[in-house]
């Protein structure tokens, strides 16, 4: 089954203007073990509010196996999570 | 200047709000809105009714307040998922942000209705209809849901014009259109014309707005007294009120349980009493008023309803006092019938400094309890209304402050995937 929304683990800095950067992100692969992976750029970055919930959705690449792999993930303003919204 | 009144309203407000979290925060594939579906209460708890029903299921002629049993006899694939209040006021609240960045004054008329007084804001947004096409369509790409939004020059025809044909429309009722647009409509459409009303509206021959509007007021009057005038007005679109940003004061708290199973021993019942009390004085404690009457209400498990009411001798907010006043109304009013419902409700609201009338025989209570009841405030308020609570509820059946909305209605537990 495609898994919904997934939270996942994410390293960001935050900058002095507020400006919220994710910079590594550490996803599952099919073997159930963590990996690491660094953002390598960030593609588009907007803010949502569907539902009444603030959230930031960024649209970025990562390095997967040699070739670069474009991920949706999205962060949680008010419960400050981060999900995984889709690969590719 | 005539004034320019939009009445905003949600289509089946809960059901979307539901759908939009789980296609968006979620990540569902599914859109409750195109399938039919129903946002309802718990059958197991007694709570068996439909809150809100998509454009789908309403084919089908489910009903808001259908219980769960007749609605999936009219539509057995119907797919119901639970209520989740908190989830429905921030979708509340974002929408009332948009509402008054558009204009200045701004009325929440309830939970997914609101009041706007766009009057004057021509130079700013163009014409009131592309003025609320603008604004339907932002709430729409922002929070991803469709209102209604009805135009007229009050709140009555602006009411009446946002309920014409949904969703995601604009209408207008402007006093010139009202003869062609609304007077058709059947009676029972008039806002403030309920069933009871609409029968004996039809008992008289009246069928339509129309009809209502050009009926002798007097004849209104001797049959509705006062109520007559104002049905009479509101068929002919004449509604004085203003959009008013702050709500009245309440008139009166009051809180109603049904309870899970049948009640059948006094003590029991007294201890749901006691849980619906914290609750109405929690709020009356909040508002800083006080309360001079105190009514219980009991539905039996036969559905029969009955009340009684007490004042007393000086108005009070302290939850032991409302309770004692409760139990023993409950004990003059209770005939041993097993009981489905218990209500609790206070009026004749007293504001401000409040002089009490110490009772002889109280031996000072009043003032400790009052502190008491304000350090359990500020406890509930800073760790969450289960922090602390009366040792009776330990073990009991009866959960501490029912009544309003429960904490498993605020945030429901999903099979997988994320709750945020």
């Amino acid at each position: 089954m495609k898994m919904l929304n997934m939270p996942v683990d994410v390293i960001a800095t935050f900058n002095v203007q507020g400006k919220i950067r994710p910079n590594y992100i550490r996803l599952e692969d099919e073997e159930h073990t963590l990996q690491t992976f660094k953002i390598e750029n960030i593609v588009f970055s907007r803010e949502e509010k569907y539902a009444g919930m603030p959230a930031i959705h960024f649209c970025c690449n990562i390095i997967r196996n040699g070739c670069a792999q474009l991920i949706h993930i999205k962060y949680h303003v008010k419960t400050h999570q981060w999900v995984l919204v889709r690969e590719g | 200047m005539n004034k320019i009144i939009f009445h905003i309203d949600v289509n089946s407000a809960f059901l979307s709000w539901e759908a939009v979290y789980r296609l968006r925060i979620r990540g569902e594939k599914t859109d409750l809105r195109e399938i039919p579906s129903a946002v309802a209460g718990d059958v197991k708890k007694r709570h068996g009714i439909i809150l809100a029903r998509s454009t789908p299921a309403k084919k089908y002629g489910v009903r808001t307040g259908d219980t769960i049993n007749d609605a999936l006899k009219l539509c057995p694939n119907l797919v119901m998922v639970p209520p989740h209040y908190d989830l429905y006021e921030s979708c509340s609240e974002a929408m009332m942000e948009i509402l008054k960045e558009f204009s200045p004054c701004v009325e929440q008329y309830s939970v997914d209705e609101a009041f706007c007084d766009m009057t004057g804001t021509v130079g700013l947004y163009g014409s009131a209809v592309v003025a609320a096409t603008l604004l339907k369509d932002k709430i729409y790409s922002e929070l991803g849901f469709t209102v209604n939004v009805g135009i007229s020059t009050n709140k009555i025809l602006a009411k009446m014009a946002s309920d014409f044909k949904k969703p995601n429309m604009v209408h207008t009722l402007f006093p010139e259109e009202i003869e062609q647009k609304m007077w058709p409509l059947p009676v029972g459409d008039l806002f403030f014309v309920g069933p009871a009303s609409k029968r004996k509206l039809h008992a008289l021959g009246i069928h339509t707005i129309g009809q209502l509007a050009n009926t002798d007021p007097d004849i209104l009057r001797a049959h509705f007294k006062k109520y007559g005038e104002v049905i009479h007005a509101f068929a002919n679109g004449i509604d004085l009120s203003v959009v008013a940003e702050e709500a009245p004061p309440n008139k009166g708290y009051g809180n109603s349980t049904t309870i899970p199973f049948d009640v059948d021993d006094g003590s029991t019942a007294k201890m749901v009493l006691l849980s619906l009390a914290e609750k109405v004085c929690t709020r009356l404690r909040a508002d800083n008023v006080m309360a001079t009457v105190v009514a219980v209400s009991i539905v039996d498990i036969y559905f029969r309803h009955s009340s009684h009411q007490m004042t007393l001798i000086s108005p009070t907010n302290i939850t032991n006092e409302i309770h004692k006043a409760a139990c023993k109304l409950f004990d003059r009013l209770w005939d041993g019938t097993p009981i489905r419902h218990l209500g609790i409700h206070t009026s004749k609201i007293v504001r401000g400094e409040v002089y009490k009338q110490i009772n002889l025989f109280d031996m000072n209570r009043y003032e400790k309890l009052s502190r008491l009841d304000a350090v359990v405030d500020t406890i509930r308020e800073r760790y969450g209304e289960d922090s602390v609570k009366r040792a009776i509820f330990l073990k009991g059946p009866v959960y501490h402050m029912a009544g309003g909305i429960s904490p498993e209605k605020r945030k429901p537990m999903y099979k997988e995937g994320i709750t945020l």
